[in-house]
């Protein structure tokens, strides 16, 4: 019998009490002790001897883990005595003046802890008018130049070594002395100074040193002007063109909205003149016809543009002259040869410009002053002085005398002068007269250069005294007669450079005067501005000027500007004997069958006194959209003729000169029997510790010309033969014709007067989306919605927004190779597209099967047998390029579109872009991992991928690779890493920064407040961004505007950047 | 009993007895490697060396050692990519459609098949994962490890996530499904192994397989599952694949014919690389009698069926851009056909469309070295598809300035040779050390069972 115990645990057991019962139904009976175990108290110190030894270990493993990896040693330098400006993450602005070119453009400089980032125009200077060329916005950059010098040089046998200051104007000081008591003669070559101070420093030095000369050598110049306005009018100046005030242009191959005297302040003038909105049915816009040979910036943006041959420029001008002397009545010149281009283009043009009589300006670009002098005539016969031409209020930004350099060069040669002082200036490498000039420097017995760099002649000279950057420097100027500008230092001098004024101070024997201050109530700026002389000069000049106060100068200075009153505009006494010009220009031989070789300047090299700068380099040409290389550019018809393509090298030869293996580029709109080569490239020069400079494309200086009188940019009868070789040029765009898409709308101003919406009217696409509307004033949570609105009737195409954008967002240069292959990093290009503006020459085959005429016009039935057969006939006449020569141009700045249903956003497997809540497609980069689908899936092709490293890469050895060059880079943008997609923010980083702004002073963002890179660069004012849901914002109106089109709407991305239709004053309709 | 229908041909002839199948298929395993397979196994590996090169120097400089641009972003890397895993089809397809629909004939092929699909979709995996600028960031979001750049969430909107799921998934089932079949063939090769080293690897990856009656019935039931799986994979894998450019906006790739079209796309250059693959191993491995003329010839019917349907989706394509008004998609295809890229458009309709019309003669299905001949050609001719299909609808899209040309660097042709090296390396390994035939299904339809 199985003996059945009960044992029982306790009394509650036995009793089986009602709470025993209860507890029993739970899994842990018994209360566990949880509270004192996760209590604070036992997890504490109170471990025992196991668990602390269990600690100790795992502590010491973990730090010992832990000190493996090196934390790197950062060094944050305080200020010791903080600058009371300086806020570390904080910009400041300065107004200055633009040293680039002596055009001298007002600019305002932003720094970030005391180093510069970004110049922008200043809009208080009328000649900047708050827009800025590409050379100006890339100028920054020669700040940070590893090339610069670092200090003054000796230089021996082309090799420079290192010296003193004190050393040099020792020497240089005894030279000078000596020189001077001898009787010998001093030279100072410069680029064109309208600085007063300046002027007065040369001066004062003059003084000192009587036997001193100082002669004005501009690299291209306009001598022609100078001279024919002295023999005109008297007055050795270059007039104030007043494109505002004209209702038609009429211009002879003058690029006056690329590089012709002050293209940023015509510019801005031309753009405001082709404003359409809000006209009336009287209302006219600024007509511009262009005669010229190389397709320019102006002639793709003009109304009419005629192909001419330049060497018979002189022809065509007398022609016009005596048709319009013809109307009004007044005696004609005696011409033997008469010219008239086809189409009856002079004929048109002066009926045009008669209309307009005093509304008109006829320019020319020659630097013949022959024809200046005849355009003088035009524009008298037209009564324009006085109104769209000012020669009281007249600019200063260009003075040198063509004759007076080429004396000079003479006399240098023949070893007429002793001592020779450079400054702005490197005849050696950009006159024809370079030979002369370097062959000169030797006879002198002192030879010195202000260059910052080891340039051509510099490295010529005995002395190089590097002058200091503009943005380093204190320097006034005065662009046009009564318009004071300042330039002022917004950093200390990156190396030890001295400003030129101040050396030729220091060997005048005037930098030891005493420091008086030439204001009366005299405050201290700061310690390093009072310890400049040349600071103290300005201000006496400026006190006999009547800027006598600080607070006076202080307001110049903070607005950048002083200006006069304008003097009223004059007409003044003709005094040129026309009939014996035209005689003279009679007897020019011109043979109508040669080829004309008509040179030019690049949009962004200009010049090519920063041709070693990246930026400007890979900024394309706007027109043939080609970088880092000059070529000669050539009609289509010469190229089939003498069976050159692109690709080939050929061999340029005029008279004497001949520059071997230039590549070519067929270039539609080239005048036909002309070629075009741009100045500025083929830079040689020993740069630094790196050795040999490898020269950027041909130094085509050899190729002007001198008659006597005037440098000469046009030489006819030049020869073109092929070279052995290929060259393949970096182009960015490949593909010239629009194909007949519905990217670029335009219309007549004819039509827009009758139909606000010509141009626009296409109807509008049936829209569906799978996606979610996006809705960016929801109620209770409105938000910002930012969007951008591109005026494609105002914008020239000229590149100054690319690089803008390029700076502000520190996008990488890739170089030549890399633009090759088509990697340019530009978050912002411009595309340009070209048409054949007579339709009856066009030689291209329609797509039948897209039922496309060869202007891309849908082809009706009505319309379709004509359109074939006009087909048809065009094929039997396919050896005919002729009508290469004539082409429209259309360009359209082109950057992300900050979709609203983005295609980019929806394809990333990892969220890298996606969309703000204000309306603005983002990029993080940090998610990016690189598949480029996005890239792929967006319609605007603007995504750009880092393919490789760009910075800290040698083989990318532009300014992201050297210390000095980052500098430049602005803190605020991240720098992008290899294998990530980037493109287009919308300057996020300044809507954020004006956002914060705006919060901290509890206030709204005002319309304008904000503007992005592009924006603020663009001297046509084509660019506008802004809030589209503020209702009373600029963009709110323009998204409302007739003329406002989405590219490929009907794609339903529902962008948030619309363009403007493009307007052309043309009679006829521009689509047949 | 079994009962075969008398008026079915054997498929496999010689007259094979159980042993002869089991000595014969075992033959490569169990001697030293053939001097031709050494030959091909050292050139392939030469050619995995260049991969392993050129991968290195492409995550050592950047994407950039490609000829990629700003409008062709992608180029060789996807045609690629996409030609690997339309390759991989094959396998699955015969191993699981074929299994549902009891098609015997597929026993002897469907072992290599498996591990041609294998193979291929590694080396088709190898070009979206350097195709990425940041793989190493990359590796991150397809592994989800801990990582310091915060949390890496996935956008389900995207079709290249789809694709991960995708082709993993592919990959997974084919793999299992293809070890599966391989477990009664190792556990036979255990069983003839006379190394201790042998019988403990064959061991090993036999996992206990004793061959019992109830673990036959397990094989059975899970083959089966494993098909019903795979089935809507095979469908599903380049439907997926076709949704990278199905679901985008470039003209020419925006498009809903792309599912099927890239199905049977797929299926066509699957059978064409089994076709090139089995023509030259039933000769080099004196398989003839196992892979017989009929196998060829029922694959040669299957590669002139797709290859019709592909053909004439590349004409329904034609026809849909003229149809839709649309100028941007007719100038897509205008372009194919006659613009710079004209040469892959033609070699693509020749060799896909037009060439495969030669297997309506009987003599062309059963001639081994023409067969070899169009297999190469099938397969160069659906390369060309994938890179007609990338580069000459990204080279000129919508906007005429992005308009560019794309040419690959000797780096992309490295990486393309480099992974037929890999391919081919893994099927050497392969069939040295695995059954190449499924021994023991074929041994379920000989007619000679003594």
């Amino acid at each position: 019998m199985a003996n059945k115990q009960t044992y029982w645990k306790g009394e509650e057991e036995l009793l089986r009490t009602k709470d025993f019962l209860a507890s029993q139904k739970n899994e842990f009976n018994e209360a566990l002790p949880l509270d004192e175990v996760l209590s604070e108290n036992n997890l504490g110190l109170s471990a025992n001897r196991r668990d602390f030894l269990k600690f100790f270990g795992f502590s010491i493993a973990a730090v010992s883990l832990a000190a493996c990896n090196k934390t790197p040693i950062r060094n944050v330098v305080p200020y010791l005595v903080k600058p009371e400006e300086i806020t570390p993450g904080v910009a400041n602005y300065y107004n200055s003046t633009c040293g680039a070119c002596s055009a001298a453009c007002g600019v305002t400089v932003k720094t970030r802890e005391g180093r510069p980032i970004k110049v922008d125009g200043n809009s208080n200077s009328p000649v900047s008018g708050g827009g800025l060329c590409s050379t100006g916005q890339a100028s920054i950059l020669s700040l940070y130049d590893t090339e610069r010098l670092a200090g003054p040089q000796k230089i021996k046998d082309k090799t420079a070594s290192d010296v003193e200051w004190s050393a040099i104007d020792g020497d240089i000081t005894k030279q000078l002395e000596t020189i001077n008591a001898a009787g010998g003669r001093i030279a100072i070559i410069s680029g064109t100074i309208h600085s007063p101070s300046t002027l007065g420093v040369i001066a004062d030095f003059s003084a000192k040193y009587t036997n001193t000369k100082h002669i004005t050598y501009d690299t291209v110049g306009y001598g022609g002007i100078l001279s024919a306005n002295l023999t005109s009018f008297g007055k050795q100046v270059i007039p104030s063109y007043n494109f505002d005030k004209a209702n038609v242009v009429v211009s002879f191959g003058a690029d006056f909205l690329g590089t012709w005297i002050s293209p940023v302040e015509y510019t801005k003038a031309w753009a405001s003149r082709r404003k359409v909105d809000g006209l009336n049915k009287e209302s006219k816009i600024l007509k511009t016809i262009q005669f010229e040979s190389n397709l320019s910036l102006t002639g793709s943006n003009a109304d009419y543009r005629f192909p001419m041959k330049s060497s018979m420029e002189a022809i065509y001008v007398t022609s016009l002259y005596n048709a319009i002397a013809q109307k009004a009545g007044v005696a004609q010149l005696p011409m033997v040869k008469s010219g008239e281009l086809a189409g009856g283009a002079i004929k048109q043009s002066a009926e045009a410009l008669w209309n307009e009589k005093g509304n008109s300006l006829v320019v020319s670009g020659s630097n013949d002053a022959r024809i200046q002098s005849i355009v003088n005539g035009i524009n008298l016969l037209l009564n324009n002085y006085g109104t769209t031409i000012d020669l009281d209020n007249h600019s200063n930004q260009y003075k040198g005398v063509d004759a007076d350099f080429a004396q000079f060069a003479t006399d240098l040669n023949n070893g007429a002068y002793k001592a020779v002082i450079f400054y702005n200036t490197n005849p050696v490498y950009n006159s024809p007269m370079s030979e002369m000039i370097s062959a000169g420097i030797k006879k002198a017995s002192l030879s010195v250069s202000f260059a910052s760099t080891a340039d051509e002649t510099a490295i010529e000279c005995q002395y190089i005294a590097p002058d200091s950057h503009y943005l380093e420097s204190w320097d006034d100027a005065e662009p046009k007669a009564g318009v004071y500008q300042l330039t002022q230092p917004t950093i200390s001098p990156v190396f030890k450079t001295r400003q030129a004024q101040e050396s030729l101070m220091t060997w005048a024997g005037l930098a030891a005067k005493p420091l008086v201050d030439p204001f009366a109530n005299k405050t201290i700026l700061s310690q390093k501005a009072e310890a400049s002389v040349y600071y103290l000069y300005i201000k006496t000049k400026w006190a006999l000027m009547g800027i006598n106060t600080d607070a006076a100068f202080n307001k110049a200075l903070h607005d950048g500007v002083h200006q006069m009153p304008a003097k009223a505009a004059t007409v003044p006494a003709f005094a040129a004997n026309l009939s014996a010009i035209v005689t003279d220009l009679d007897k020019m031989k011109v043979d109508t069958n040669a080829i004309d070789l008509v040179l030019y300047q690049n949009v962004a090299i200009k010049d090519g006194s920063l041709s070693n700068n990246p930026w400007l380099q890979e900024t394309p040409d706007p027109i043939s959209k080609v970088t880092w290389d000059n070529y000669v550019s050539l009609p289509k018809a010469l190229a089939e003729k003498s069976g050159i393509a692109n690709g080939d090298l050929v061999n340029v030869i005029a008279g004497s000169k001949k520059i071997s293996g230039l590549p070519v580029f067929i270039q539609p709109g080239q005048s036909n029997m002309t070629v075009g080569l741009a100045l500025g490239y083929g830079r040689k020069g020993k740069i630094g510790e790196k050795g040999e400079f490898e020269a950027i494309g041909k130094n085509a200086f050899p190729f002007v010309t001198y008659n006597g009188s005037n440098f000469n940019y046009v030489t006819n009868g030049v020869k073109i033969e092929k070279a052995e070789g290929k060259y393949e040029l970096a182009q960015t765009q490949t593909h010239f014709s629009i194909e007949g898409r519905d990217l670029v709308r335009e219309t007549t101003f004819g039509e827009i007067k009758e139909n606000p919406k010509a141009g626009n009217d296409k109807n509008a696409p049936h829209l569906y989306t799978l996606w979610e509307t996006k809705d960016y004033k929801k109620e209770g949570a409105p938000n910002h919605h930012w969007a951008m609105s591109i005026d494609l009737n105002s914008c020239t195409g000229c590149s100054a927004c690319v690089v803008s954008c390029n700076i502000e967002n520190n996008v990488p240069v890739v170089g030549r190779a890399e633009v090759r292959r088509r990697r340019e990093m530009h978050w912002l290009r411009i595309d340009r597209y070209f048409s054949f503006s007579n339709v009856n020459k066009i030689n291209y085959e329609a797509d039948l099967f897209l039922k496309k005429d060869y202007e891309g016009n849908k082809i009706t039935k009505e319309k379709g047998l004509e359109a074939i057969d006009a087909i048809e006939k065009k094929k039997a006449d396919k050896a005919n390029y002729d009508h290469w020569e004539n082409v429209q141009v259309v360009h359209q700045p082109m950057m992300c579109q900050h979709c609203g249903q983005a295609p980019c956003e929806t394809v990333c497997p990892v969220l890298a872009t996606t969309h703000s809540t204000e309306g603005l497609n983002q990029m993080t980069y940090n998610r990016c991992i690189g598949t480029k689908y996005c890239a792929n899936n967006c319609p605007y092709k603007v995504r750009r991928f880092n393919w490789f490293r760009y910075n800290d890469n040698d083989q990318f050895d532009f300014h992201f690779n050297n210390d000095l060059g980052k500098m430049v880079i602005n803190p605020d943008v991240t720098v992008r890493t290899r294998g990530v997609m980037e493109k287009c923010s919308m300057c996020v980083q300044s809507i954020q920064a004006t956002k914060t702004k705006a919060k901290r002073e509890r206030r709204k963002i005002n319309d304008g407040e904000i503007k992005t890179a592009c924006q603020r660069a663009c001297p046509a004012g084509a660019i506008v961004f802004g809030d589209v849901n503020d209702e009373n914002s600029e963009i709110h109106k323009l998204f409302k505007n007739e003329r406002s089109y989405r590219v490929l709407e009907e794609l339903n991305t529902q962008t948030a950047v619309k363009y403007l239709v493009k307007v052309r004053d043309t009679e006829k309709e521009t689509k047949a | 009993m079994i009962h075969d229908s008398v008026i079915r041909p054997n498929l496999v002839t010689g007259d094979k007895t159980l042993h002869d199948v089991t000595t014969e298929i075992c033959r490569p395993i169990e001697n030293k490697p053939s001097m031709s397979w050494s030959v091909g196994f050292g050139i392939s590996v030469i050619f995995l060396g260049l991969l392993g090169l050129t991968l290195f120097v492409t995550e050592y400089t950047g994407i950039g050692t490609w000829g990629l641009n700003k409008s062709v972003q992608w180029g060789w890397d996807i045609t690629n990519f996409v030609f690997w895993v339309g390759i991989g089809h094959a396998g699955t397809l015969i191993s699981a459609i074929l299994l549902l629909f009891r098609q015997k004939w597929r026993m002897s092929i469907n072992r290599s098949a498996e591990a041609m699909t294998i193979f291929a979709v590694m080396c088709a995996a190898i070009f979206p994962f350097f195709h990425m600028g940041r793989l190493w960031v990359g590796i991150y979001w397809v592994f989800p490890l801990p990582n310091a750049f915060g949390s890496l969430w996935v956008n389900f909107h995207s079709p290249l996530l789809w694709d991960v799921f995708a082709i993993s998934t592919y990959f997974s089932v084919s793999l299992v499904f293809w070890y599966l079949g391989l477990i009664p063939d190792i556990a036979t090769v255990r069983d003839r192994a006379k190394t201790a080293g042998r019988k403990f690897w064959y061991n090993f990856f036999s996992m206990g397989w004793t061959g019992s009656v109830r673990t036959w019935n397990r094989y059975e039931v899970v083959s089966l599952i494993l098909a019903g799986i795979s089935t809507p994979l095979v469908l599903s894998v380049h439907t997926i694949v076709s949704m990278d450019f199905a679901t985008s906006v470039v003209p020419g790739w925006h498009t809903t014919i792309f599912p099927p079209y890239f199905v049977a796309g797929a299926i066509f250059s699957g059978f064409g690389m089994v076709l090139t693959l089995l023509v030259i191993a039933r000769k080099v491995m004196n398989y003839q009698d196992y892979i017989t003329i009929g196998h060829l010839e029922a694959m040669c019917k299957v590669v002139m069926l797709t290859g019709t349907m592909v053909g004439l989706a590349y004409i329904t394509e034609f026809f849909v851009a003229a149809y839709s008004g649309v100028e941007y998609e007719q100038y897509a295809f205008i372009n194919r056909a006659t613009g710079p890229y004209w040469w892959a458009y033609w070699s693509m309709m020749s060799c896909n469309l037009i060439a495969p019309q030669v297997f309506w003669f009987k003599w062309a299905r059963t001639t081994p070295w023409f067969i070899f001949m169009l297999s190469v050609v099938v397969n160069v001719g659906m390369w060309f598809e994938r890179f007609v299909i990338i580069v000459t609808s990204l080279h000129r899209e919508y906007l005429p300035s992005g308009w560019v040309m794309y040419s690959p660097t000797k780096v992309e042709i490295g990486i393309f040779l480099g992974t037929f090296g890999l391919f081919f390396t893994c099927f050497f390994l392969f069939s040295k050390f695995l059954p190449v035939i499924n021994m023991s299904e074929l041994k379920a339809i000989l007619k000679n069972r003594e």
